[in-house]
């Protein structure tokens, strides 16, 4: 690497020229005065000492040029003030002293010059180097702090999540991280420092011990992810329900180096799905009871409509009695009428099993459901409560209607609480009574299904108080009908609301989500339509 | 106005499809002619009310029920021996159909000798 290297030339030589050239008159003046006032003394023959110190200060201070000025000086001032007498050779000697003084101080001031100049390279260098140094621990502290509030941030994120994150190797290694919130977890003091596979196993609750170290030596053994749930005792003796994650970490030849993974804190989430589990048992326990209730209430059309079909297997028992006892016995006639009685016996059987699997409690289970379907099922089965007052039912159900997610008997109990409701409304009024039920295709993949009817209307009360619960108007009934079935459109992701008719009546209608995949099923052929 | 009295026809007012299917048929094993009608307003539309020598008619029906039925023919002065039959007829509902007129209240399923004897004797009287 080349490094330019900003040299300055040592300060030896005086900077102006006059001054350097003067101290090389000065000194050698000094030297003369110096002599002179020596010999004044009696002490003879001192000018050459002087006369070197001379030159040497104005070599080493004013440089070569003035130096040899100062020698050519010195040999005059000898030469013709304190020794004119001596001989030619004597003088030259001594000039020759001179001379090679001179050229010995002009090495010397050059070796100083270099020296100097090495000196300041390598202090530039230094100096270089010090800055580069600088300028990395300034980045190094600046990564350590990004490191280090990175590490908070993901502290802080175990902490909320109740999730810590170790790494451990298997015998005969050991654990080797254990993250803060794994402490927390796992009801450690952080203080005793990182612990140990035996000291994490100690401190799991005693029935869970053997089935870990099962699932990790299996794991361990086939190199392969486990995953367990378990219950940590914790020191105050409270018990955490936990669930740890571990993924193998292979080395280049395929050996397994070390475990890494998570310890999850699952005790809350545990404990809400265990309250949303009774919450919706006790909710099924309710929708279970208002069905039964209105069932109660339905008994006498519900037998009317059962002995429906049971009279007309009667009626086709005696007609195939009559022709098999006839004087000409009809084997054909007999035949068909037969074939009726075991027509109208299973169409008996369908009716009773629709009663029984709505007043049955089951689970609650989704499944892909036509709501036409449903409708008509309800239909046919509240016939006979129509029928007796006298209410004329008009359905117009959209042929193309795609299937929902739903559970079918919730989805029946809402449209038999909103179908015996305007049952209810009409009972009394002396106009036309009419219930229209329509299915139709609504906006934001739901589709609707609505009650309408000629009825007294709704209550003058707010229209959202008709949903709560024990509202009645009626002096029979729970007051549950319209809450349960608002809760259990909700949980199926509908909505349900009520609206009055003009000039009679009031209407209730109900969305249920359209499944992704039926809309899709949906979209294809209009797709490919728009394409041509 | 009044109705005939010759005619051998037995009219069927049931709104239940198999019932009256199988009513029909029952009649016809037995070898009465009958016609069969949805509702009161259809028989009553038909004209066949004036030749129609036994009505058997279901009480509770989507319009028109079969007492109300029997009331209008009565005021039309067209009484026709009535058998009601029904799946749930109180006593209130038996007496009031009988202090009317009819000749008989039938509960469901009924036994078929019994309608069969039943309209015999109307078609007789």
């Amino acid at each position: 690497m080349n490094r330019v290297v900003n040299v300055k030339w040592p300060a030896g030589p005086a900077t102006s020229v006059p001054l350097r050239y003067g101290l090389a008159v000065v000194s050698v003046a000094a030297a003369l005065g110096l002599s002179l006032a020596l010999t004044h003394f009696h002490i003879p023959q001192t000018f050459g000492a002087f006369a070197l110190s001379a030159i040497a200060v104005t070599f080493w201070y004013a440089g070569t040029a003035p130096g040899i000025l100062a020698a050519v000086l010195s040999s005059i001032v000898r030469d013709y003030l304190f020794e004119p007498t001596t001989s030619t050779e004597s003088r030259l000697l001594f000039d020759l002293v001179f001379l090679v003084f001179a050229l010995l101080m002009t090495q010397v001031v050059r070796g100083r010059n270099d020296l100097q100049l090495r000196v300041a390279e390598r202090t530039a260098e230094l100096t270089q180097l010090n800055d580069n140094l600088k300028r990395e621990i300034a980045k190094h502290n600046q990564v350590e702090a990004e490191l280090r509030l990175s590490e908070a941030y993901l502290a802080e994120a175990q902490r909320l999540s109740h999730t810590g994150s170790w790494a451990w190797s298997p015998p005969p290694g050991d654990i080797r991280y254990w993250s803060e919130e794994c402490f927390r977890v796992q009801g450690f003091d952080p203080k005793g420092g990182q612990p140990s596979f035996e000291e994490f196993l100690q401190s799991v609750h005693p029935d869970d011990q053997a089935r870990i170290v099962e699932v990790i030596e299996s794991a361990v053994r086939e190199k392969e992810e486990f995953e367990f749930d378990y219950r940590i005792i914790h020191p105050g003796g409270e018990i955490r329900d936990a669930r740890s994650f571990g993924h193998p970490v292979l080395g280049p030849t395929g050996d397994l180096v070390e475990y890494v993974g998570t310890i999850i804190d699952v005790t809350e989430r545990r404990q809400a799905e265990k309250e949303r589990e009774r919450l919706r048992e006790a909710q099924a326990d309710l929708a279970h009871v208002s069905r039964i209730t209105t069932m109660g209430e339905l008994t006498a059309s519900l037998a009317h409509e059962v002995n429906q079909p049971i009279t007309a297997a009667v009626n086709g028992a005696s007609t195939c009695v009559r022709w098999l006892t006839r004087e000409d016995p009809d084997l054909g006639e007999a035949r068909e009428a037969a074939l009726g009685v075991i027509r109208n016996a299973k169409r008996a059987a369908d009716i009773i099993n629709r009663i029984r699997s709505i007043s049955k409690k089951g689970e609650s289970k989704r499944q892909l459901a036509d709501v036409n379907e449903l409708i008509q099922e309800m239909n046919a089965l509240l016939r006979s409560e129509t029928n007796r007052h006298s209410i004329s039912v008009r359905t117009e159900l959209d042929p193309e209607l795609p299937k929902v997610m739903a559970d079918s008997v919730q989805v029946q109990q809402v449209m038999m609480n909103l179908i015996m409701n305007s049952i209810d409304a009409m009972k009394s009024v002396d106009r036309t009574r009419e219930l229209a039920i329509q299915s139709r295709r609504a906006e934001d993949r739901q589709l609707m299904i609505s009650v309408s009817d000629t009825g007294v209307g709704l209550p003058p009360q707010p229209t959202n108080q008709i949903f709560d619960a024990f509202f009645t108007t009626k002096s029979h009934g729970l007051g549950m009908g319209l809450r349960i079935s608002r809760s259990i459109v909700e949980s199926h992701g509908g909505r349900l609301w009520a609206a009055d008719n003009s000039p009679h009546g009031a209407t209730f209608s109900f969305t249920l989500p359209i499944p992704v995949e039926a809309l899709e099923f949906r979209a294809k052929p209009s797709d490919a339509h728009t394409n041509v | 106005m009044s109705c005939h009295k010759e005619s051998k026809l037995v009219a069927i007012v049931d709104d239940d499809d198999s019932v009256r299917g199988t009513l029909q048929e029952l009649l016809r094993s037995a070898g009465f002619y009958s016609q069969a009608f949805e509702s009161a307003e259809a028989f009553l539309g038909s004209g066949h009310q004036r030749e129609t020598a036994c009505l058997i008619t279901d009480i509770r029906m989507p319009g028109m029920s079969g007492l109300e039925l029997q009331a209008t023919l009565n005021a039309e002065r067209c009484k026709i021996p009535t058998i009601f039959i029904t799946a749930h007829g109180d006593e209130e509902m038996r007496f009031q159909a009988l202090r009317e007129g009819a000749v008989e209240f039938l509960p469901k399923p009924f036994d078929d000798e019994v309608l069969i004897e039943t309209i015999r004797a109307a078609l007789n009287r």
